[in-house]
């Protein structure tokens, strides 16, 4: 809801937010994304399941996806519990579809979920639980990932062809933000997404 | 007769009213559905989800607010699927609560804790929220607390029915808040305090200004009685604790179209214990009064009586109980053998139109058809009457409103027709005989030659195919209107102050002077009982003042005796339907004051006479006179001009000036700037 767009958003409908959402490879950043969306457009806000329970759906969601303090068995039980009485309780239609995509998520991977409370995401797209790391064996030091960084989170001089003595730019963790934009331009991969609980012996590829 | 019809709730059977919603039908098999978002009396909206029942043959459960019952229908309300749901929202609900209930006022009587016990949830099992929104405190009248509130819609919904239409939702979902426009406080929109949000709200979100350390709920007792401040006469319940007022609540069953008690009304009690409270009986020694005994005040009183004979004046407020009335005229006429006592209604009324006034039902009128008057709760000139009409409107009724200039209540008619009343009661008489309706040969040869129109056809229209029209007059077009009565319909002449029907009924109308001959004439000796609408002494060799509370008049007076309030003194009055309300005594009478007939009863006793207390047998027997309608012509009856506001503000102006009402006055005047 920007001042600047004069024209009025039209709401989202909830088969597009359902696609959307599909494109989300990690069941948990799926189940978000509708989630908030569905929060920002089509919920009206007046029956009681819907409104409140995806309040309290994000709520459980954001937990688990940033790995907060406390994040246990309870905070999935919680989302069932919402999916569940928002699919028989709701006033109308948009509710207990949300209520239904919350259930069919949880229950389509119940691994995948639980590793999340161990600090795991098995598809590397929840923020807090994963790391980008510079493969030192394929840095070419070309310096693309350094100009791209908005937040200036790598370090490392840019080779020059003719010299030598040049080390693998590393990523600063503290300000890294995950954004993805480094290996999108990286000509060599040497970016790799790793999931910071297990550390994968980044080398051995 | 509605048709009746049977179903079975959770294995009791029970007859219901066809039409009726389930959880109106389970509450006379004395079953409870839980609910937060149901109005009774509105149509169900299905926000809250708890209402949700199972019925045999339908796959999902479906809310029994919304859902009629039908004849053999098998209910079922306490199925674990539904108890389930149950819970979750309660459970949702209590995440977003303060769970204060140790220092709530709302504890004993709140829904929601009502429902947690049921269920079983000693805190919520999902993550605390909390908006942080500020209260609204700044008017001495109701303050509003977002943090409890529960979004239930019941508060926007009641404010919108009745036409103030000040709250509204701002948001969705958790973060939702209830404001008025701007988010401004209370006193900056167009809130007339009457309070009816206060009565809607399950929880703590809306309570009175003062309520707190006033006690607990259960340790009030709640006793049901009638405003006797202004013509509408409206039912009330008021909660007393240690012998004094705590707060006044709507007294009108759920779900009628008069569940309604004005600013004035809710909150002017506390004027009963005011500086201005007249406490022990007065006379005038050497140009001061002086605190004397009723043996003193009375036997002064009783001679000068007995010396003027019939010069002697009485004149009272038609706001007096019944009983009272009854005793004032024995003592004027019988006693003080004097025939000049009159009331303050010949100021606005003769006393044969409130005499012949019918009854009816408002709750069941379909079509409600306003002569003259223009009630309007902004100005609280008949607030209640205003209310309840476009409640009914709300609710599908049709209203028609006839006076010489716009109205505010004109908004919500259907059709608004302004020009001079009787010209339009005349030609829409004509109209209804032209659509076949039975006139008598009179009435018919008088509205001969005049003219329709289009509105007058319409109008006319409504009213032939109305299944119970009502007509609400104005006193001095109660004549004209009738005879569309004669027709069909009822009417009911509406008069200012509460008991005007009943002291028309118990004969208190002059036999000689009016009210007002005797203030412009002069009398010997003149008794003023009630706070009559006079601020000079008029012109009299002694004057007699009987009030509650010290006024511009009694300072002027020579005998000043204390009465005791309406809330003081048990009684009857019959209200403008022509129901015979009973007011218990509430509270005893502040000092030495004492009900205006036990004065009476006194007064005649040292006078050597003896009048009996008025039982409730005279009581019914005055007040069951024959209606019988005829025609008159087709004119308003002159010299009954007295402007409304005028009488209203005059005749309460003690409880005004000495309760917080006063903030009001002065609020108002300062918006209006």
């Amino acid at each position: 809801m920007s001042e600047e767009s004069l024209i009025e958003e039209k709401e989202k409908k909830l088969e597009d937010i359902r696609k959307e959402a599909e494109e989300k490879a990690c069941l948990v950043q799926r189940a978000l994304y509708y989630v908030e969306e569905f929060l920002a457009g089509p919920m009206c806000g007046r029956c009681y399941p819907c409104s409140l329970g995806t309040y309290e759906a994000r709520i459980r969601l954001i937990r688990i996806s940033q790995h907060l303090e406390n994040v246990n068995e309870s905070d999935i039980k919680a989302l069932k519990r919402i999916g569940s009485k928002m699919m028989e309780g709701s006033f109308c239609k948009k509710g207990k579809d949300t209520g239904k995509f919350i259930i069919e998520t949880l229950t389509s991977s119940e691994e995948e979920i639980n590793q999340h409370l161990s600090g795991i995401c098995p598809k590397k797209e929840c923020i807090n639980l994963i790391e980008y790391v510079i493969n030192p064996e394929l840095c070419i030091m070309c310096g693309k990932c350094l100009e791209t960084c908005k937040y200036d989170a790598i370090i490392g001089e840019k080779r020059e062809p003719y010299l030598s003595g040049y080390l693998p730019f590393e990523i600063r963790q503290k300000r890294c933000t995950r954004c993805g934009e480094c290996i999108k331009v990286c000509p060599a991969e040497a970016i790799e997404v790793i999931t910071t609980k297990i550390e994968e012996l980044v080398s051995s590829k | 007769m509605e048709k009746l019809i049977k179903l079975q709730i959770d294995g009791r059977e029970v007859q219901v009213p066809e039409g009726m919603n389930i959880i109106d039908a389970a509450e006379l098999a004395e079953i409870h559905i839980p609910n937060l978002c149901y109005l009774k009396g509105m149509k169900g909206i299905g926000a809250c989800r708890l209402c949700l029942v199972e019925i045999e043959g339908m796959k999902a459960p479906v809310i029994a607010c919304n859902t009629k019952a039908k004849d053999g229908m098998v209910v079922n309300t306490k199925t674990d699927k539904v108890q389930e749901i149950r819970k979750f929202v309660v459970d949702l609900i209590l995440s977003m609560h303060p769970l204060d209930c140790m220092t709530c006022t709302k504890a004993g009587v709140c829904n929601l804790q009502k429902y947690a016990y049921d269920f079983e949830l000693k805190e919520s099992s999902f993550t605390r929220k909390r908006m942080g929104y500020p209260t609204d405190e700044a008017n001495p009248f109701i303050k509003r607390d977002p943090e409890y509130c529960i979004l239930c819609g019941r508060c926007v919904r009641v404010c919108k029915e009745q036409g103030t239409n000040v709250l509204a939702f701002m948001g969705r979902g958790v973060g939702a808040k209830v404001i008025t426009a701007n988010d401004k406080p209370l006193q900056e929109s167009e809130c007339t305090f009457c309070g009816s949000c206060l009565d809607a709200c399950p929880v703590n979100a809306l309570l009175e200004a003062d309520r707190w350390r006033k006690g607990r709920e259960w340790e009030y007792e709640r006793i049901n009685s009638v405003c006797l401040l202004c013509g509408n006469g409206c039912d009330i319940i008021v909660s007393t604790k240690d012998g004094s007022v705590q707060k006044i609540s709507a007294g009108a069953p759920k779900g009628s179209a008069e569940r309604y008690i004005c600013a004035y009304g809710r909150f002017g009690f506390d004027s009963i214990e005011a500086e201005t409270r007249l406490t022990s009986p007065m006379k005038r020694v050497n140009s001061e009064l002086k605190e004397t005994t009723w043996e003193d005040a009375l036997s002064i009183v009783a001679d000068k009586l007995k010396k003027a004979g019939k010069g002697a004046g009485f004149i009272s407020i038609a706001g007096i109980e019944n009983e009272d009335a009854i005793t004032l005229k024995k003592l004027a006429k019988d006693v003080v053998k004097t025939k000049n006592f009159d009331t303050t209604m010949s100021l606005y009324a003769e006393s044969d139109s409130l005499k012949n006034s019918q009854t009816a039902d408002i709750n069941k009128a379909d079509l409600i058809v306003l002569v003259g008057l223009n009630p309007s709760q902004w100005e609280r000139i008949l607030p209640a009457l205003d209310a309840s009409v476009r409640r009914r409107v709300d609710r599908g009724a049709k209203l028609v409103v006839i006076n010489s200039s716009d109205t505010k209540i004109g908004e919500a008619a259907t059709i608004n027709i302004i020009g001079n009343e009787t010209s339009i009661l005349k030609r829409i008489a004509k109209a209804l005989i032209g659509k076949g309706l039975k006139a008598d040969k009179k009435l018919e040869a008088s509205v001969k030659d005049v003219e329709l129109s289009e509105e007058i056809e319409k109008a006319a229209t409504f009213i032939a195919e109305a299944k119970e029209p009502v007509l609400l007059s104005s006193p001095s077009l109660f004549d004209a209107s009738a005879n569309i009565a004669l027709m069909k319909g009822k009417i009911i002449t509406v008069g200012l102050e509460s008991n005007a029907h009943g002291v028309a009924l118990m004969g208190l109308t002059t036999e000689g002077k009016t009210y007002k001959e005797m203030v412009s004439d002069g009398m010997k000796v003149l008794y003023a009982v009630g706070e009559v609408p006079l601020n000079k002494r008029p012109d009299t060799d002694f004057l007699i003042v009987q009030n509650s509370h010290l006024t511009e008049l009694a300072k002027q007076a020579d005998v000043v005796l204390p009465s005791a309030t309406f809330l003081e003194s048990a009684g009857t009055i019959i209200d403008y339907m022509g129901r015979l309300k009973y007011l218990p005594k509430v509270i005893e009478p502040q000092g030495e004051s004492k009900s205006h007939r036990d004065i009476f009863i006194h007064l005649a006793k040292i006078m050597g006479a003896t009048i009996k207390r008025p039982a409730e047998a005279e009581v019914k027997k005055a007040s069951k006179v024959e209606t019988k309608l005829i025609f008159s012509p087709f004119t308003k009856k002159e010299g009954l001009d007295i402007s409304p506001n005028e009488i209203i503000e005059s005749v309460n102006a003690s409880v005004i000036n000495g309760s917080r009402l006063l903030w009001l006055k002065e609020a108002e005047k300062a918006v209006a700037v």
